[in-house]
């Protein structure tokens, strides 16, 4: 397993604070953020190639802070794989078990069981020059696991490839983790791999761990506004929770009002998400959903995509809505239409904005 | 219907824009050829006894054999420094940078004078150094040291280039996989790094075995190359001058070329499976 206590880096400008997690032997975690989260930074530092300003890293029991790179038993492969470019992929397996001083016999004998392992016996002489993506991607796998490493960690291993290839390398390393039992650290910017691959998901954002927990969870019941927008609401909001005339409370957006099924706080600032798959849009109120927000507004926009549109509708306050093509009115929305938007308050996730850390990202 | 494609060149291609006015440097180095070449090879006679001459055969040794010498020093102490630029970001870098620049800006006799306080026997290098028994003033040494002093940015930037473009993560991926700091060097930066060594050695080697006025201000005997033909230009005309010019021209030509064509694939990587 891999345990991270308090660590901190500072490397020019950017600092990475006091990140504490674990991930548990044998698991899959995937680290998630926007671009210049310090993600990549976080990895480098746990593999060790930058010393640490502070806190300790764990693996597999033993405290690996001050041991270099080699000493740690940590694989790493980055998003271009890295393969040594002067060296064939049989160079390049056999790479760590050379540097191990591994008589040469018994070398060949675990190269060759890797690459067949890896489908890529037939690669064994090529250089990494002639490799494509979903090849370079199996080599550098070969080549972590060449040294038993007792973690893997994976820099974005599955951004540069082709659709099809993705899906296939995913498959891939998940069985390869569920055969092994290795305990791999990801990064990643997709939530379908963190939905096919993790148990646990890890979000942070300027050098800071936001919120963790299982996929599920973290991204149905966001804690942060950039674990919101990670986790796929399309509307994040702000608003501020007033008393309504029934006892409840309901949610002021610019001109508009909103309820939720949570009970806000009157007077606290929210940050309202609502995904756009979750906004149902009709011409005009039909009832049949029932209580619930309906917010009036004009379609300002038409994207078509793969399960029908995507619509930014503007009324008392902005809209993404995504309106599949099976239920879509016939004729489709048009800019200019005037339509009404429904959202079940079940839909409608909160999260308070004083628990923003700093502040700064409102 | 789409229409056939006209005939001729593609038109928006062409680098004669290019090719005309940088044909006006190759031309002079051609013309410059030119004018050392035609006159020796009019007088064969005279090329045939320079190149039989023991003191031009003599001269031509020392020659390459410093040049080669100083090529070595370079490449053990200007292959790490080149590394250690090439990887650090510190404020002191820039200064050691300049540092490594003043000999291409120096005139040479500028950084005579500075190789000659150096190492001449009371120098601060010369004095404990020639209690060791290494002589500099007119000695091979001195050659050397003139060469070495001459060659340093020639070498240090061509090769901290080279190690500029290895990517860090090559050397961070073989460090996981158990290379200590000097094996990733030795086996990971060293090769992909190969051309530019061999580049900057190739660069280095040139600008040393041309060296004149730093090298005749240390060590006028033994004669190099440059010295010997500024010595036959003085006392026995530009006749005999030119045939070693001529010989030094012929002999770097081949050299550079065999070099050229030796480390063509050098530093190159493909799939040759």
């Amino acid at each position: 397993m891999i345990a991270v206590e308090g660590l901190g880096i500072t490397r020019g400008a950017f600092n990475l604070s006091a990140i504490t997690f674990a991930v548990p032997a044998g698991s899959y975690t995937i680290l998630m953020g926007p671009s210049g989260a310090g993600k990549t930074l976080l990895l480098e530092t746990i593999a060790g190639f930058y010393p640490p300003s502070g806190g300790t890293v764990t693996v597999g029991g033993v405290d690996v802070t001050l041991d270099p790179p080699e000493k740690r038993r940590i694989g790493f492969a980055y998003q271009d794989y890295s393969l040594f470019p002067h060296l064939t992929v049989e160079g390049n397996v056999s790479f760590g078990l050379r540097m191990a001083g591994v008589p040469s016999r018994q070398r060949g004998e675990t190269v060759q069981g890797l690459l067949a392992r890896f489908n890529i016996l037939s690669l064994a002489g090529r250089y990494p020059g002639a490799l494509s993506g979903g090849e370079k991607q199996r080599v550098a796998l070969a080549r972590a696991l060449g040294t038993r490493p007792v973690v893997l960690l994976l820099d974005e291993p599955f951004a540069a490839l082709d659709s099809d290839t993705r899906s296939s390398c995913i498959q891939e390393v998940k069985t390869l983790q569920q055969e092994t039992g290795l305990t791999i650290l990801q990064v990643s910017h997709a939530r379908d791999e963190a939905y096919l691959l993790a148990d646990q998901v890890l979000v942070m954002d300027k050098g800071v761990l936001l919120q963790s927990g299982r996929p599920s969870e973290v991204f149905s019941r966001p804690a942060h506004r950039t674990v919101a927008s990670i986790a796929g609401f399309e509307n994040v909001l702000e608003g501020t929770a007033e008393a309504a005339g029934d006892g409840t409370n309901h949610l002021i957006i610019g001109q508009g009002t909103l309820v939720a099924d949570s009970a806000p706080k009157t007077g606290e600032k929210y940050f309202i998400c609502i995904r756009a798959g979750d906004i149902a849009l009709t011409r005009e109120k039909t009832g049949k959903e029932g209580a619930g927000n309906w917010i009036d507004g004009q379609v300002v926009s038409v994207i078509a995509t793969d399960l029908g549109s995507r619509l930014r509708v503007e009324g008392a306050f902005p809209l993404t809505v995504d309106v599949s093509r099976h239920l879509a009115p016939v004729p489709g929305f048009r800019n200019g239409d005037r339509v009404v938007a429904w959202i079940d308050p079940r839909d409608v996730h909160l999260i308070p904005v004083p628990a923003l850390p700093g502040g700064e990202d409102r | 219907m789409t229409p056939a494609a006209a005939p001729g060149r593609f038109k928006g291609r062409s680098l004669i824009a290019f090719w005309i006015p940088g044909m006006v440097l190759v031309g002079i180095i051609v013309l410059a050829l030119l004018v050392i070449a035609i006159p020796v090879l009019q007088n064969l006679e005279i090329l045939a006894a320079t190149a039989a001459d023991p003191v031009v055969l003599h001269a031509f040794l020392v020659t390459f054999v410093a040049g080669f010498t100083a090529v070595g020093i370079l490449a053990l102490t200007g292959t790490p420094l080149a590394y250690a630029l090439s990887r650090t970001d510190a404020p002191w870098k820039s200064v050691v940078e300049t540092l490594v620049d003043i000999p291409l800006v120096l005139p040479h006799t500028v950084a005579g004078l500075m190789v000659y306080l150096l190492f001449m026997s009371q120098g601060p290098l010369g004095g404990p150094l020639g209690e060791l028994g290494l002589t500099f003033e007119d000695a091979f040494p001195g050659i050397v040291a003139a060469m070495v002093f001459v060659s340093i940015p020639y070498y240090v930037n061509a090769v901290r280039e080279g190690f500029g473009r290895v990517p860090v993560q090559l050397e961070n991926v073989a460090r996981t996989l158990g290379a200590s700091k000097g094996r990733t060097f030795i086996s990971v930066t060293l090769p992909l790094a190969t051309r530019h060594i061999l580049y900057g050695a190739l660069l280095a080697w040139g600008r040393a075995i041309g060296e004149f006025a730093a090298v005749i201000m240390i060590a006028y005997f033994p004669l190099v190359i440059s010295s010997l033909i500024y010595y036959r230009f003085t006392t026995g005309g530009i006749a005999e001058s030119q045939a070693i010019a001529f010989l030094l021209i012929l002999l770097c030509m081949v050299l550079f070329f065999v070099f050229r064509v030796l480390t063509r694939r050098a530093g190159v990587y493909d799939d040759r499976g």
